[in-house]
This record gives C-alpha cells, structure tokens and sequence, in this order.
C-alpha cells in the first residue's frame, strides 16, 4: 500500500479511528499489528508469511543469545541470526545478481555455463525490515538490550506499518520501550503529525514526481550525446528527485508514526547542506548510515585503528552501504564513491583542520558546493541503469559532447533551477535547527499558509501512485 | 534428560509468547518536539482554505466544460481485462475503436456484449501478445489499426502505454485494486479529476515559455474531449461535436502534430534510423503474425478494422501511412480479414468532427452498419 494512494487514506483512516477508540493497550498492539500485516499483505500476502518467520526466528534467537552462558554460545546464536536474516535477503535480493557474476567469472576461465534465471520476486522493503529485525538480536548481543518477552511487542516493533516497507530502519531498541506504555492522544502530537504527512506527500508527489522525475527521466533516458548543461540539469534533477522522494517518504512516516502516538527519529537532516562527506552521511539516510556505524564500522575497529586500516573500513562499509541499495555494480561504484569521498576528506581534514582558513565562512561555502557537486557526481551511477549511460552522463557533465544534443525545454530547466535553489537554501537556513524549531519560530499565518498551499498542490497533482523510489531497495 | 512432558510444556508455551504480558524494558524517553502552536485552529482554518479552493477550482472547471468521467488508467483496464471470459469478443488497439463502437449495438448484433479493451494513443501489439498468450482466452478480438500506433516500435508512448496495462494486470497489488474502486465514485461526481488534462503537471506545460531551438517538445495531447463509463466505453462530448466549436478546431490542430512523424534523432545517420525503423515495422509485422497465428490455433478470431477520419487529418494520414504501406501488409501477412472503411459506402460516408473519431451519436449507427460486415469478417 503506497501512502500516495486512496487506499492508504481510508486505511489510515480506519485505523487511526479504531485505535484512539479502543482502551485497552494490548487490545490496540494486537490491532497496530493487524494492520501493520493488512499494509503489507496488500502488496503480496505470501510475502507476509515470510516478514512473520523471519520476525519469529530473530524473536526466539534473542532469546537464545540473551540466556545463553558463555560468550561463545552466545557468538553462535548471533552467527545464526545474522546468517539467517543475510541469507533471506541474499536470495531474493541477489540470488540472480550472484548467479551472472559467478557465470562472468567462470567464462574468464573459459567455462561455459548457463545458470537458470530465477524468476525470483523481490518482496517489498525486504532490506528494512530484515535491518529492523536483525537489530534487535545485534543490540542484544552488544548488551544494550534486553530481550522482549512479547512476541506480539516484537512483531510490531519490526512491521509497523509507517517505517516497514522503506524507512527509517527503526531498531527494535528505540521502538519496543515505546510499547510499554500507553501514549495519550494529544491534539498537538497528531494534528503535527497530519502535518508531517501533508509535507511528505507533497515532496513526493508534487516536487519529486511532477518536477523532477521527467526531467530526470528524459535526460538518463536519452540514447544520444547531451550538452554539459542538460546533462548537469538532469543529474541535478535526480538528486533533488531522490530527496524528495525518499526525504518525503520517512517524513510521512514519521507523521503517521505521531498520529498513532509513537516517536520515530529524524532520517534526513538537510543534507543538501553538508559540508564534506562525513556530514553528508549524518544527515542523508540517518538510519542507514547509523545502522552501518555501529554495527559494522564500529565492530571493524572504527577510527580506533591505523588511518589506512580506518580508510579501508570506510571502504568496505560504504560498499557493503551501495550493495545494500541494489544488486547492481552501478550501486557498487556509487558506494565506492562515496567510500573514496570520505577516506579522501579524512587526508584532507587531517592537512588543513587546524588552519585558520579551513573554518571560515568562503571556506564552508566552498566545502558545502564541493560536497553537492561530488554527490551529484556519484548520483550518476545510482540513477544510471548501467555504466555505458553512466559513461554518457559524466562525458557530458564534463564537456564531452560540446556539439551534443540540448533536449530540456525552458520550462524543465526552470523548474529544476528553482527547485534546486530553493531546495539548498531550505538545507543552508536550516542545517543546524531542525523543522520543529523552524515552524516555532514562524508565523501562524505563514504555516497554516504553507499547509493548506501544500495540501492543494497534492490535491492538484491528482497523484498517479508512482512507486516510492526506495521501496525496490 | 529433558522429558517428553516438559517439551510438551515447552511448546504450550509457544503460542503463549504472543500473549505475553508486556516486557519489562524500561521506557526510553526520546520524543519528538511538538511545535507549540494552537493546532486545533489552524488544522480548522487549513480544512476549510482547502475545500474553499478545491469547491472553487471544481466550479471553474465546470464552468470551462469539464464534466466528471473515469480517468483511462491501467487500473481501470486491468478491471476490465479481468472481464475477458474465454469465448468473449474482444475489442483491442488506439482510441478511434474506443469511440467510433457502441457495445450496446455490437451486443445486439454479434449476440455478446464486447469487452473494451482498446486504449487512447496506444499501441495494439501488447494487448493482441497478451490475448495470444492467454491459453484459456479462444474468443474473438477486433483489431483497430491506425498504421502510426500500430507498428510503433519498442519504447515508444504507444507500446508504452499498451505494455504497462498488460503488465499491471499481471501485477495489479489488491492495495492498486482497492484504490481504483475507491476513485471511481469520486471521478464519477468531481469534474477537475482528470489524469491527463487538469493535473499540476499539464497545468505547467501550457505555460507560455519560449525554448532552445533544438529542445525536445513532447506534442500536446488533445483536452478532456470524451466521457468513458465504467466498462470503458468512451463517447466524445456534445462540445466536441458541434459544428465549428472552438474546442474541435483546437483538437484538430493538436492532431497534426501528433500524427506527423518526429524527426529522426541527430545522433544516429539518416539512413542507419530508417532501416532501423523499417526493421522494426518488419519485426511488428511478425510478431502480429505470430500472435494471430497462436490464437487461430487455439481456434480464436481476429479481424482488423480501419476506422474513419476526415480532414487534414486524414490527408496526413493517407500521405505518410498509405494504406499499401501498413493496411495491406498487416492484412497480408496474419492471412486475417480487415474492415476498411474507405471500401464501403455505408460506412465511408461519416464524418469525425476533430478528424480522428465519431460523435457519440455517429459511433452507434457505424456500429450497426459495421455488424454485418464484422459477421461476415468473423463468419458468425
């Protein structure tokens, strides 16, 4: 179920109306998981049956990893766990992706072997939900928490229907202690919520879909050369799209996680303001880039040993973060990327940190173009389908094609000029508050302004239910 | 040793995780921050800026013409493909079978009530593949050809347009199910809910702003011209129809363009473009052939139908897709019958007010005066 569909609005309706009506706790879990499975089961309703064992499997091997005596036993749970949850979304996810390599690299050494294309069908936000569920048992084996004795509380902790299907990767230890007792409905909390949801689906909808998506679509779709101009203008507008896209998705989710009483935290903030790449990554995809920090990162020694040995972890974390997004080796390379960005700024900032320069305001200026400009670059590959469109793309952001075709039309070019201008200038005024501190300090009359405005515009789009970006990942 | 009772005991208590009491986590105390704002107010004030503005905008577009009608959507076709019972006839290809048949007429005449399936500005290949393909369907399909759409190659809006209903009724989740219900009542009872003429992003397409030289301008498509009911059946609105009504004169010169081949893409040599699209029309024919080949098999019917227009339209039409070039080849090589208009008095005699298709009126006698000759095509 999409939230920019009709379905979506009675559903929420339905059960944001059942659940403040019912009294008792346990009676509204039991009904948020219902619902949560009704959301999903609309997809596909096998695939349900699915979310179910694998939440069940990692419920009782946390179990088994908090009782278990000695730390060995407790690694092997773990293993388990991991394995179990890995390799679900190594089948479906990669099992094809596995099978063509493995058939590239035996026909290097020339043996011929045709593996069967598995007609495999990708089960919606399986790579969330597998990290909401694998957190638990990874938190639990840190130490950090303590196992739940309510299957139905864990359950809900990993379907609930706002983060389940693209984010944020809630984990299990910011959301079960919200089960414990009952929120109150309060006006404010859920009319801000509504709120939430109204700029979600408008960044979806109205700036992602109607004033980027065709642009971007157009230039990565064009077979010929493109002028430096175009190729930039369509790159730019990907990275707007994909903002938007999947900024508006998380903000909806949040929204309606508020409705329904429960906090969810920030996934996106302002990252188009990000001043090197270790800031781009604590404010784009907040709960991926975390999730990859302290589980992987960290464990690998973290910035705790030798800078190269650091450098490579960076690496290896950023490319397990780009396979994550797809099983594609375009989405390796931006992961590599993005990899290369952060070592690179790391050498950087170890020469310049402490001159006096490097803090200055032309020198963030510079820094926060640089970082846009490199993340646009490494966008190429993540949009591109493969990499002769990705070779086209940089050719022609980087003059290739002098002579090559100019295809935008005013308007397009318009409405990703001032959709990125006034996108950065939101991410600049705003990268060190947040949207809460925002709409304190602003006029009534502006925000019921900027509400009823948005709320028109989604109604104007008609919404065609195009699918979240994220949710193929 | 652990007994046989206490495994027993062990498993009871299985079921009984899901009922467990609530676990004994501490409560964490992240909250997000509320604005501090008097939100009942404002959420009032919001609620009724937008029904003012939506009551205002459903009042100008009434005032302009529009009237409420189903948008054309994969959902909505994939509704009715779900109809398509073995033996039933089947109407399929662009919209000139959409408004020029009457299902009313054709029920009366052939003795079953068609199944529409054709769609605006697509192609007919995916949609016959589909049916071909469909081991259970043995019934009879009505082919429309307009030879532009028809042998439109991969990639382009036609094929597009045809391969994403076939799909989505491949695919269509319960939620895309659920939804189109849900916006049927409404598109029936609100006239600004139209999908292809009255959203954003058509509203920013007819701003009047200046581009490059070469810059890459999709043709227009025609306004809201045509109401469609509930099984598809479309009829061009009575504005349409008039004699010399600004909206048909409109519609005429979108027309024109639409029909008038794009200029080859800089990027590939003249003639390397033509023999790639000669290959591709080649490839259609094929393809046609193959699929007709297949439903004959299973002992299913087709007849292809050229449907009238008029005006320049037709003159564009007759000059750039000659009868001899698509028409014939496409009759030739499936070995099918075909319905020429043009070949019948009866039915040559009618004329389509913005060129491409009948008024809702002249759709139901064409459709009567078609029946014998689909009889005949069909030999029922």
């Amino acid at each position: 179920m999409l939230f920019n569909s009709l379905t979506f609005v009675v559903f929420f309706a339905v059960v944001v109306s059942v659940y403040w009506s019912m009294r008792s706790w346990n009676a509204r879990k039991y009904f948020l998981v219902v619902a949560s499975y009704v959301f999903y089961g609309a997809w596909n309703p096998p695939f349900a049956a699915l979310l179910f064992s694998t939440t069940a499997m990692d419920f009782w091997l946390g179990r088994r990893i908090a009782t278990a005596k000695g730390r060995r036993s407790r690694r092997v749970w773990l293993v388990g766990s991991v394995c179990m949850n890995l390799s679900m979304l190594g089948f479906f996810k990669y099992g094809n992706f596995l099978l063509q390599n493995f058939q590239w690299l035996l026909s290097r050494i020339g043996i011929i072997y045709q593996p069967p294309h598995l007609d495999i069908l990708l089960p919606v936000g399986i790579s969330f939900y597998t990290f909401h569920s694998l957190s638990y048992t990874l938190d639990i084996y840190r130490g950090v928490l303590q196992p739940t004795k309510s299957l139905r509380d864990f359950v809900l902790a990993v379907s609930f229907f706002p983060q389940l299907v693209a984010g944020p990767i809630v984990r299990a230890g910011d959301f079960l202690p919200q089960l414990v007792t009952p929120p109150g409905l309060r006006a404010g909390q859920f009319l801000w919520g509504l709120l939430l949801m109204t700029l979600g689906l408008f960044e979806k909808i109205v700036l992602a879909d109607t004033m980027l998506s065709g642009s971007a679509d157009r230039i990565f779709g064009y077979a010929g050369p493109l002028v430096a101009l175009d190729s930039w203008l369509g790159v730019m507008a990907f990275a707007g799209q994909i903002f938007f896209d999947f900024a508006g998705y998380s903000t909806c989710a949040i929204g309606a996680a508020l409705c329904l009483g429960f906090h969810l935290k920030d996934n996106f903030r302002f990252p188009y303001a990000a001043i090197g790449f270790s800031d781009f990554w604590r404010r784009w995809h907040i709960s991926l880039s975390t999730f990859l920090r302290d589980y992987l990162y960290i464990p690998l020694g973290g910035n705790q040993v030798r800078p190269v040995r650091a450098g490579t972890n960076l690496v290896i974390v950023m490319f397990l973060g780009g396979l994550w997004h797809g099983a594609a080796w375009t989405f390796v390379v931006w992961g590599l990327l993005h990899g290369s960005y952060l070592v690179i700024e790391r050498v950087i900032r170890g020469l310049f940190e402490n001159k006096e320069w490097a803090n200055n305001l032309a020198t963030r200026l510079l820094g926060g173009f640089a970082t846009y400009i490199a993340v646009c670059v490494a966008w190429v590959f993540f949009r591109a389908s493969d990499f002769t469109i990705a070779a086209r793309m940089l050719d022609g952001m980087f003059g290739g094609h002098a002579h090559g075709d100019a295809i935008l039309t005013t308007r397009e070019m318009l409405q990703i000029a001032l959709v990125t201008a006034g996108m950065i200038l939101v991410h600049w005024s705003l990268r060190d508050s947040n949207i809460e501190t925002a709409v304190t300090r602003l006029p009534r009359w502006v925000v019921t302004a900027a509400w009823a405005l948005m709320a028109c515009a989604i109604i104007l789009t008609q919404g065609n239910s195009n699918a979240f970006i994220y949710f193929q990942f | 040793m652990p007994s046989s009772t206490s495994n027993f005991k062990r498993k009871l208590r299985l079921p009984r995780l899901f009922f467990a009491k609530p676990s004994e986590i501490i409560p964490r105390d992240y909250e997000r921050p509320i604005p501090p704002l008097p939100w009942r107010g404002l959420t009032v004030v919001v609620a009724l800026i937008v029904i003012a503005a939506a009551s205002a905008w459903e009042f100008y577009c009434r005032s302009i013409g529009y009237r409420p009608t189903l948008n054309d959507n994969e959902d909505l076709w994939t509704m009715t493909r779900r109809s398509v019972k073995p033996e039933s006839i089947v109407i399929i290809g662009d919209s000139r079978a959409w408004f020029d048949l009457d299902l009313d007429e054709l029920q009366k005449g052939l003795g079953k009530r068609p199944v529409q399936l054709a769609m605006g500005g697509s192609c007919a290949y995916p949609v016959l593949a589909d049916l071909a393909n469909d081991e259970s369907f043995h019934g009879t399909i009505i082919c429309s050809v307009v030879p532009r759409m028809f042998v439109a190659p991969p990639g382009t809006p036609p094929m597009e347009r045809g391969e994403k209903a076939v799909r989505r009724s491949h695919t269509q989740t319960l939620a895309q199910r659920a939804s189109q219900y849900l916006a049927m009542p409404l598109e029936e009872h609100v006239a600004f809910l139209k999908q292809e003429d009255l959203t954003l992003d058509d509203l920013l397409k007819r701003l009047p702003i200046s581009n490059r030289p070469y810059a890459q301008v999709s043709p227009r498509l025609p306004p809201y011209f045509g109401t469609l009911d509930r099984e598809r059946r479309a009829r061009m609105i009575e504005e349409c129809a008039w004699p010399g009504s600004e909206l048909q004169k409109r519609i005429q010169q979108i027309w024109l363009p639409l029909f008038t081949p794009p200029p080859p893409p800089t990027y590939i040599p003249k003639e390397e473009f033509g023999k790639k699209i000669g290959a591709a029309i080649e490839a259609r024919f094929h393809d046609v052939a193959t699929a007709v080949e297949k439903l004959r098999a299973r002992g299913g019917k087709i007849v292809f139908v050229r449907f009238p227009e008029s005006g320049e339209l037709k003159k564009l039409e007759d000059r750039e897709t000659p009868r001899a070039g698509i028409w014939d080849q496409v009759i030739k090589k499936t070995g099918a019958p075909g319905i020429y208009y043009e070949d019948y008095p009866e039915l040559s005699g009618f004329n389509c007010p913005e060129w491409s298709h009948l008024s809702a009126g002249d759709s139901v006698e064409f459709s009567k005066r078609l029946i014998p000759h689909l009889r005949k095509a069909l030999q029922l």
